[in-house]
């Protein structure tokens, strides 16, 4: 899957703006959005949220999550764990990014935050890193995969699932009589 | 401006429960990745496929009413052109895998007792039969016709490489299963059951799980 398909899926969670036009009730097919009030906070999807934000129509508030102080906690959790820790959104990576990126004006602190974020992201993509290592020299035949967000195994999908394919088919050639071999 | 808030029933309205747009949109999302990381081609689902089209037709023209510029229409657009994506890359997938697999997916279609679902959608199974005859007329021309008499026949089942089940796919489990048995990789390893809890994601087999995908007890991710 295409990283960016993976952004699109992350601009379906919901973000709270606060719009500077009044506006009824809107009747999506996904659902109803508003009505919108200019001052008061509403939620809407991410990708209505920064379509109003580029037509400078709201302000975006951050999500709770997006704080300096409550990443730096999930930073220093993250090192000292070895497994993958609970994270705040499962689209954490993507939402950081377009929201810094469309409206880095609208959240405090958006430098530390970019830092902050792109630490755990390494982090946690290390840890992936070993436990596919491990997978493999090991030869399992199931893992379970808590707290990992979809762009994390999106990262390493195609690597590792047409690496264990290869693999599979190269040991069940191995062995004769199991399986027919697939014919080219 | 619209009513897309109403209820609508399934097409033949017996079996299938009423869905509410939302949701109709939901299943779409989730029918679309489970085909995308399926390595094999998964049930159709031309009902939904039809619904979805007929909400969209629905919003397109009461679109048409509304005057240019308005912020509402905009915003509808948007969410448009959202679902038609996932629409159309929905359906390009199953089209990608009908061309990789033509042969056994027609021989899978043919093997099916009567009464039980397609597997294809009556256009895909149209595509697929041309697709066959198309390649099997391009190899006799540029090829086959010019070989020995004894090599002018080729088995497409056995040309085309079949889908592998046995490829390893990641998923998030929607209801809770017990004692998924899963098969050793080595021959001095034994095989095991595993629980898989709801809201769990693994990495297994496909073959392990394909029936919980089209039950939809589980998501692929």
């Amino acid at each position: 899957m295409d990283p960016s398909e993976v952004e699109f899926l992350a601009e379906k969670e919901t973000v709270k703006i606060i719009p500077n036009f009044s506006l009824d009730k809107v009747y999506l097919i996904g659902g109803d959005l508003g009505p919108f009030n200019p001052g008061l906070p509403v939620s809407v999807p991410v990708w209505l949220a920064l379509n109003l934000k580029q037509r400078q129509k709201c302000r975006i508030v951050p999500p709770e999550w997006m704080d300096a102080d409550k990443l730096e906690e999930i930073r220093e959790l993250e090192r000292k764990e070895d497994t993958f820790t609970p994270i705040p959104s499962p689209h954490y990576m993507e939402l950081t990014k377009l929201l810094l990126n469309h409206a880095a004006d609208n959240i405090p602190k958006a430098d530390e935050i970019r830092t902050l974020v792109k630490d755990i992201w390494d982090t946690r993509i290390a840890k992936l890193r070993l436990s596919a290592d491990s997978f493999i020299t090991q030869q399992e035949a199931h893992a379970k995969l808590d707290n990992l967000t979809l762009m994390e195994i999106n990262t390493t999908r195609t690597f590792l699932l047409d690496s264990l394919k290869y693999m599979y088919k190269l040991r069940s050639n191995l062995q004769p009589g199991s399986g027919k071999s697939q014919d080219y | 401006m619209s009513d897309a808030g109403s209820d609508f029933s399934g097409e033949d309205g017996s079996q299938e429960d009423i869905m509410t747009p939302a949701e109709l949109i939901a299943k779409l999302e989730e029918t679309w990745l489970n085909e995308r990381f399926s390595p094999e081609l998964l049930e159709n689902k031309s009902e939904m496929v039809e619904c979805v089209m007929e909400q969209l037709m629905h919003m397109e023209e009461n679109l048409q009413r509304v005057k240019k510029g308005d912020v509402k229409a905009s915003i509808h657009r948007m969410e448009i052109d959202r679902i038609r994506f996932v629409l159309s890359s929905y359906l390009r997938s199953r089209l990608q895998k009908v061309e990789k697999f033509f042969p056994h997916v027609l021989e899978k279609e043919k093997s099916r007792s009567e009464g039980d679902p397609s597997f294809l959608s009556p256009e895909e199974f149209a595509f697929a039969k041309e697709y066959m005859a198309n390649t099997e007329t391009y190899l006799k021309a540029v090829a086959l016709k010019h070989m020995p008499p004894n090599l002018q026949q080729v088995d497409m089942l056995k040309a085309v490489p079949e889908p592998c089940l046995d490829c390893f796919v990641f998923l998030r489990v929607k209801e809770r299963q017990e004692n998924i048995l899963v098969e050793p990789e080595t021959d001095d390893q034994r095989e095991y059951v595993v629980d898989l809890d709801e809201g769990s994601q693994h990495l297994m087999r496909y073959r392990t799980i394909a029936p919980l995908v089209s039950s939809g007890a589980v998501q692929l991710i």
